[in-house]
């Protein structure tokens, strides 16, 4: 018996996620019914159709009285139908039905509605007045995502809402980071370069005209799911009187677990117009977002890139117990670019000790420079890296690395890449500046990242990834003298 | 929660404004350090509760209807004894017959001069998404010109006070430039987390400013010298 049920639990990590709230099935249905699903391929029901039949772990119900069924698969005309129990409904048909639709839901028992439809604030006064009357129905009777959203992804599951089609918007394979964003085309547009640079976000989620969950709630819920190790925020405005103080409470309490990187756009006064019209949201005074960002131990970033370059070695990296930064490169210029934007973020890059360069400068060719940044130069190989590496990074003159191999010089090899994730043992944060386009450095790239070792493009994006993970280990107390 | 007697009396006269001793009484009441003050009617009550006081002082008239209290030159700084406090009296009861003739005038407040330190801003607004925020900065034209204004939502923690007081880029100014002493900073940190204390007690507060807190060399304390506290139904 006991046997039995261990094998069932190592089926998936889903059957292992013990359900405590009704965002676990938010996320984690077992049963998911699309309420204007349509065999017709470009339209929104259709795709959300399209995505669950084939990739959804979990039973699906069609739902449309204009069909019976296509291609072998049964609709049903109503939710009221299904003989099977329900947990979550994706609703896709136009807003006048919307409120008829959520009751039957209600009545049928399921637990999570994500109504995908819109038409509702966002248009004006008659949409308000019918998400007013979607608000009546609800009434903690069942949770809800939206209306007016893109929903929820989810790559460990197959849960796909974003109704755009597969060749347009690429899914990222699962992975630790989690996307919360204000703007649904935004997560599209995130996601599909994510995936292209092959980031893996796990877990997504737009939430609309947050008539029932908010950010809160959702930043609570991937605190407590241990498949997400950092949460991005995409950010415009809040709009309820109050929630900022709860959301601040909720933030400062998530960041004790695990990171949070946002970004928050709408920060001019030009831009609080566009924000105001585009989520119906007050206009948001920068400066506020910008204290409560601070007040949280949220890490801001300034643009998504950004907050993805960050996310990337806060989702892989150990935290640094100081400031002290080891450059090693192969390019003397390279390695000034990286003290500057070190230095402007406030970390170190101290000179090493003149014992530990005696002990470098026995091994290495004259010309190197020893004092740091270790300047390995063009006649630079695997060894000299890998030699400086396991020398200097465990020792208690620096908390991290950052390292520079442009490839483009002969004695580089793929190989390097094994010594710098070999390098890992040392529990030291490691993160890699390549730059160039031919397919040897992408190879050499992505050995690197799919080893979690995160690899960017230009010193100052490396200098702002260390400074988030130094910025977050002084928030989790890590740093010595903190 | 129970509304504050003097938030309330004040709603009560139709005022949306703390008169001047009621804002220093209400800072009174969470500790926040003003200097030594008190509400006189006329000459001779100013004359005798200036023994207890000390010189030297500031006297400022008191009244709902007068926003700018030195435009209309109901503001007199340093007076040192008797003689300069009667004329000080005289002097501020004929401007405002001058420029202000239909204000009404409630007294005149004797306060005691603040010695010479660095001036800094503590203000408050109340935001409807975020509740009340505080900001902090330095005195002059920092705030006005350079923005050079950090902020913090209430409730403001210690740690909170001490990173909004740091994170200002004028705050060189505190570890004691040039010639000048290092400052009070932890008292500064003490009054930010009084004053948001005092706010989150009283949601009737939709601005407040104390401007200047006058922040001495170290071990020496800071002093709210002036505060106004504007209020609403909310």
């Amino acid at each position: 018996m006991e046997a039995q049920s261990q094998v069932q639990q190592s089926k998936s990590i889903e059957s292992q996620l013990v359900i405590t709230s009704p965002l676990d099935l938010l996320f984690n249905p077992r049963s998911v019914a699309i309420i204007g699903a349509t065999p017709r391929e470009n339209s929104v029901g259709g795709v959300i159709t399209k995505n669950l039949l084939t990739k959804f772990k979990g039973k699906v119900y069609l739902v449309n009285p204009k069909y019976d069924e296509v291609n072998g698969v049964k609709y049903y005309k109503s939710i009221l139908d299904v003989q099977d129990e329900v947990d979550s409904a994706v609703i896709v048909v136009p807003a006048p039905t919307v409120p008829k639709v959520v009751d039957e839901c209600i009545r049928k028992g399921v637990k999570v509605a994500i109504i995908i439809s819109g038409g509702f604030s966002e248009v004006g006064e008659e949409g308000a007045k019918l998400e007013n009357e979607l608000k009546r129905i609800v009434q903690n009777r069942i949770r809800v995502l939206g209306p007016n959203c893109i929903g929820v992804y989810n790559a460990f599951n197959g849960l796909d809402t974003f109704f755009l089609p597969e060749d347009r918007m690429g899914r990222p394979k699962p992975g630790p980071v989690a996307l919360i964003s204000n703007s649904g085309a935004v997560a599209g547009a995130i996601l599909d370069w994510a995936a292209r640079r092959n980031i893996g976000v796990g877990l997504a989620v737009n939430y609309g005209n947050k008539l029932d969950i908010n950010e809160a709630e959702l930043l609570e819920y991937f605190a407590r799911d241990s498949r997400v190790r950092v949460i991005v925020m995409y950010m415009e405005g809040l709009k309820y009187p109050g929630e900022g103080r709860k959301l601040l409470d909720v933030m400062r309490e998530v960041v004790s677990i695990k990171p949070i990187v946002v970004y928050k756009a709408g920060r001019t006064k030009a831009a609080s117009g566009a924000v105001r019209s585009h989520t119906a949201a007050l206009a948001g005074n920068y400066e506020i977002y910008r204290a409560m960002l601070r007040q949280a131990g949220v890490i801001e970033a300034d643009n998504l890139t950004d907050a993805f370059d960050m996310a990337k070695a806060l989702a892989t990296q150990p935290l640094p117990r100081g400031n002290r930064v080891l450059i090693i490169t192969d390019s003397g210029g390279m390695g000034i670019q990286s003290v500057d934007a070190l230095d402007m973020r406030g970390l170190q890059v101290p000179e090493l000790s003149e014992s530990l360069q005696e002990i470098l400068r026995k091994q290495l060719p004259p010309l190197a420079v020893t004092r740091n940044p270790i300047d390995l130069t063009g006649s630079a190989t695997d060894a000299m890296y890998k030699f400086v590496l396991d020398t200097v990074l465990p020792t208690s003159y620096v908390d991290m690395a950052l390292i520079i191999a442009l490839m483009q010089i002969p004695g580089l090899t793929i190989n390097l890449s094994n010594y710098i994730v070999e390098a890992r043992r040392f529990n030291k944060p490691i993160v890699v500046v390549s730059f160039g386009g031919n397919e040897y450095v992408a190879k050499f790239e992505n050995h690197l990242e799919e080893n979690g070792i995160p690899v960017y493009h230009a010193p100052h994006r490396a200098a702002k990834a260390l400074w988030a993970l130094y910025e977050y280990a002084k928030i989790k107390g890590v740093v010595r003298g903190w | 929660m129970v509304m504050n007697p003097i938030v309330a009396k004040a709603l009560e006269e139709g005022r949306y404004k703390l008169l001047e001793h009621e804002s220093f009484e209400l800072l009174r009441q969470y500790n926040i350090p003003v200097p030594d003050f008190a509400l006189v009617q006329d000459v001779n009550e100013a004359l005798k509760v200036v023994k207890d006081i000390g010189y030297p002082v500031a006297l400022k008239v008191v009244s709902p209807d007068i926003i700018h209290k030195s435009d209309v030159g109901g503001v007199i700084l340093n007076i040192n004894n008797d003689d300069e406090l009667r004329s000080a009296c005289e002097r501020i009861r004929i401007n405002i017959r001058e420029k202000a003739p239909y204000a009404r005038v409630s007294g005149f407040l004797l306060q005691r001069m603040v010695p010479e330190g660095l001036e800094t801003i503590v203000g408050a607004t109340k935001d409807p998404i975020f509740g009340h925020v505080i900001a902090f900065g330095l005195g002059g034209v920092m705030v006005e010109v350079l923005q050079d204004v950090s902020f913090r939502i209430v409730p403001v923690t210690e740690e909170d006070a001490r990173a909004m007081i740091r994170e200002i880029k004028g705050y060189r100014l505190f570890n004691g430039y040039r010639n000048m002493p290092v400052r009070d900073e932890e008292a500064v940190v003490y009054i930010i987390t009084r004053f948001s204390e005092l706010l989150s007690e009283n949601p009737n507060i939709v601005e407040a400013d104390l401007n200047p807190v006058i922040v001495l060399e170290r071990g020496k304390g800071a002093y709210a010298a002036d505060a106004r506290f504007i209020i609403g139904t909310a």
